[in-house]
C-alpha cells in the first residue's frame, strides 16, 4: 500500500531557467580521472619525501 | 584517447608513450564510461530513460568530459520534461567542447524561440506550485494545476507520476491508471511509476477481468441503443417475470411499510404539530385582537345610541319648531281673508300629521283644526273642480292630488272620492283605487256611484 505523504516527499520543486546558472556553476563535475590524478600526484609527493 | 596528463594521444600500451606515465587503470576508467554510455545509448533506444540517466550519472562520473553522454543525458531530460536539467547539460557540454558540439543547436533551437522556452518555464512553476497544494492538502487545486500542466507539456513526466499519485490519493483508480500508461509511453521502465501501477492494479480489476467480464456479456446494437445482455441466461419466462414483478412489488411496498412510510409519517407529525403551534399562536393573538376589536365595536355602538337620541332629540326639537311656524303662517294668512284658502290648506299640509296627533298640545291641535275646518268648503270645491278637471284632460297626477285634498276637506263628498277612485284607476295604480271603490260603496250604497265603484272593482279584479 502506497504511503501518499511518504511518495510526496519523494517529488522535488523542478528547476526553473532563473536557476539554471546557478545550478550549472554549483555542479559538482570531480569525476574518477580528477581522483587519479589526485591519487597519483599524492603518492609521488609521497616518494619524493 | 589522450593522455590525462601531457594530452598527447596515447598508443596501446599502458603508459605514455610521449611523458612515460602509467595510464593503465586510466584507460579502463575511460573503457567503462565508455561502456556505460553505450548501455545507455541502447536504453535510451529502447525508451528506458531512467536506466539511461543511471548509466549517463555514472559514466558522468567516471569522465566527465564524455560530451556525447553529457548530450544524451540533457535529450533524455528534455524528453522527460526536465528542461532546466537538460539546459545546463547542453552548456556544460558546450563549454568542455566548444567547436562541432550538437549541445549547440540544441541551445540554439531554444534560445531561438523564446515563446517556448518560455512556456516551459510557466510548466515548471506551476508544477512547483501544484506541489506547495500538495503540501498543504489543498489536492483539488493540485489536480487542476497539474492538469495545466500536462496540457503545456504532455512529456512532463513527475507531472503524471504526481497526477497518478493524486488520483490514487483520491481512489480514482481508472484516471490513475490512465496518467502511468501514458507516462509508461515517455519512460518505459521508470520505477515510480510502475510501483504505482501495480498498486493501481492490485486496486483494480485488471483488464483481463473487465474482458472476462464483458465476455459473460451479450452486446448488441439496437438503433442507436447499446443493449448489454448477461450471456448465457435464458429468457425469462412469462410466469417467472410475473413472479420477479409480484416479489419486488411486495419487496417495495414491504420497505415502503416498514422503512419510509413510518418516517415520512413521523415527520407529518412534528410539521403538522410545528404548524398547530404557529396556528395556535396566530389563534392567540387574533383572539386579543377580536377582544378588543369588540370593545371598541361596544364603545362605538354606546356612542352611535347617544348620537342617535342626541339626533331625535334635535329633530323632535326642529319639527316641532316647524309646525308652530307652519301653523302661525296659516293663521296669517286666514287673518288677512284674502281668498287665499288654498294657500292656507298647503300650507297646513306641511304640518307633520304624527307631530299633530301625538305631541302637538291641546291649543295647537284646536288652532289648526279651527283653521281647517273654516277653510273646508272652499277648499273642497276649488280642489274637487281643478282634480275633475285635471281628471278629463288626463293629467292624473294633478288630479289625484286635488282629490285627495277635496275628499280630506271634504270626507262625505261622494263625487269627490268616486273620481279619486277613477283618477287612481286611469293613471293604472289600480290597488289604491280599488279600496277607494270600496269606500264608495260601503259609504254611499244605492247609489250610482257605488253601482259603477262595484262594476270597476269587479273588471279590476277580473270576475
Amino acid at each position: 500500500m502506497i504511503n501518499f505523504e511518504e511518495e510526496l516527499k519523494k517529488f522535488h520543486p523542478s528547476l526553473e531557467v532563473e536557476e539554471a546558472e546557478r545550478t550549472i556553476k554549483h555542479q559538482d563535475l570531480t569525476d574518477m580521472v580528477d581522483v587519479l590524478v589526485r591519487v597519483v600526484k599524492d603518492a609521488k609527493e609521497e616518494l619524493g619525501n | 584517447m589522450n593522455c590525462y596528463k601531457c594530452g598527447r594521444p596515447l598508443s596501446e600500451k599502458n603508459f605514455c608513450t610521449s611523458c612515460g606515465v602509467d595510464v593503465g587503470l586510466y584507460k579502463k576508467i575511460i573503457y567503462t564510461a565508455n561502456r556505460l554510455y553505450n548501455d545507455a545509448l541502447d536504453k535510451a533506444t529502447v525508451r528506458d530513460l531512467s536506466g539511461a540517466i543511471t548509466c549517463l550519472k555514472q559514466c558522468l562520473k567516471l569522465n566527465r568530459d564524455h560530451v556525447e553522454a553529457r548530450n544524451l543525458l540533457g535529450l533524455v531530460y528534455f524528453e522527460r520534461g526536465e528542461v532546466v536539467a537538460a539546459l545546463s547539460e547542453w552548456v556544460i557540454s558546450k563549454n568542455i567542447r566548444p567547436e562541432k558540439n550538437i549541445a549547440d543547436d540544441y541551445i540554439r533551437v531554444l534560445q531561438e524561440n523564446p515563446g517556448r522556452l518560455d512556456s516551459f518555464n510557466q510548466t515548471i512553476k506551476k508544477y512547483n506550485m501544484a506541489l506547495a497544494y500538495c503540501q498543504q492538502d489543498s489536492t483539488d487545486l493540485a489536480i487542476i494545476q497539474l492538469k495545466k500542466v500536462i496540457s503545456m507539456n504532455p512529456k512532463f513526466l513527475e507531472a503524471r507520476q504526481l497526477l497518478a499519485l493524486l488520483y490514487i490519493n483520491t481512489q480514482e483508480w481508472e484516471r490513475a491508471r490512465k496518467e502511468l500508461t501514458r507516462a509508461l509511453r515517455i519512460d518505459a521502465n521508470n520505477t515510480t511509476t510502475l510501483r504505482y501501477l501495480k498498486e493501481v492494479e492490485e486496486m483494480q480489476p485488471s483488464e483481463e477481468e473487465h474482458g472476462k467480464k464483458k465476455k459473460e456479456a451479450i452486446v448488441y446494437k439496437s438503433g442507436n441503443d447499446t443493449v448489454i445482455q448477461p450471456a448465457g441466461k435464458k429468457e425469462t419466462a412469462g410466469l417467472q417475470a410475473v413472479m420477479n414483478i409480484v416479489i419486488g412489488v411486495v419487496l417495495g411496498v414491504g420497505i415502503a411499510y416498514f422503512l419510509v412510510l413510518p418516517a415520512r409519517i413521523r415527520q407529518a407529525q412534528e410539521d403538522a404539530n410545528v404548524r398547530f403551534a404557529e396556528v395556535s399562536e396566530l389563534l392567540d393573538e387574533k383572539t386579543v385582537e377580536a377582544d378588543g376589536l369588540n370593545a371598541q365595536i361596544e364603545a362605538l355602538m354606546r356612542e352611535k345610541e347617544d348620537l342617535s337620541d342626541s339626533l331625535n332629540a334635535a329633530r323632535g326639537t326642529g319639527s316641532a319648531l316647524q309646525a308652530d311656524t307652519d301653523l302661525i303662517e296659516a293663521a296669517l294668512l286666514h287673518l288677512q281673508d284674502d281668498g287665499s284658502e288654498m294657500e292656507i290648506a298647503e300650507t297646513l299640509a306641511l304640518i307633520d300629521r304624527v307631530y299633530l296627533e301625538q305631541e302637538a298640545t291641546e291649543s295647537f291641535r284646536n288652532l289648526y283644526y279651527t283653521i281647517k275646518n273654516e277653510i273646508a268648503e272652499t277648499v273642497a270645491k276649488k280642489s274637487y273642480d281643478a282634480g275633475s278637471d285635471a281628471l278629463r284632460a288626463e293629467d292624473y297626477d294633478v288630479a289625484i292630488e286635488n282629490l285627495e285634498r277635496a275628499v280630506e276637506y271634504a270626507p262625505d263628498d261622494g263625487e269627490a272620492l268616486y273620481n279619486l277612485g277613477n283618477a287612481y284607476n286611469r293613471s293604472g295604480n289600480t290597488s289604491l283605487a280599488i279600496p277607494i271603490y270600496e269606500q264608495v260603496v260601503e259609504q254611499f250604497p244605492n247609489t250610482e256611484k257605488a253601482r259603477k265603484s262595484a262594476n270597476y272593482i269587479k273588471e279590476i279584479r277580473g270576475e
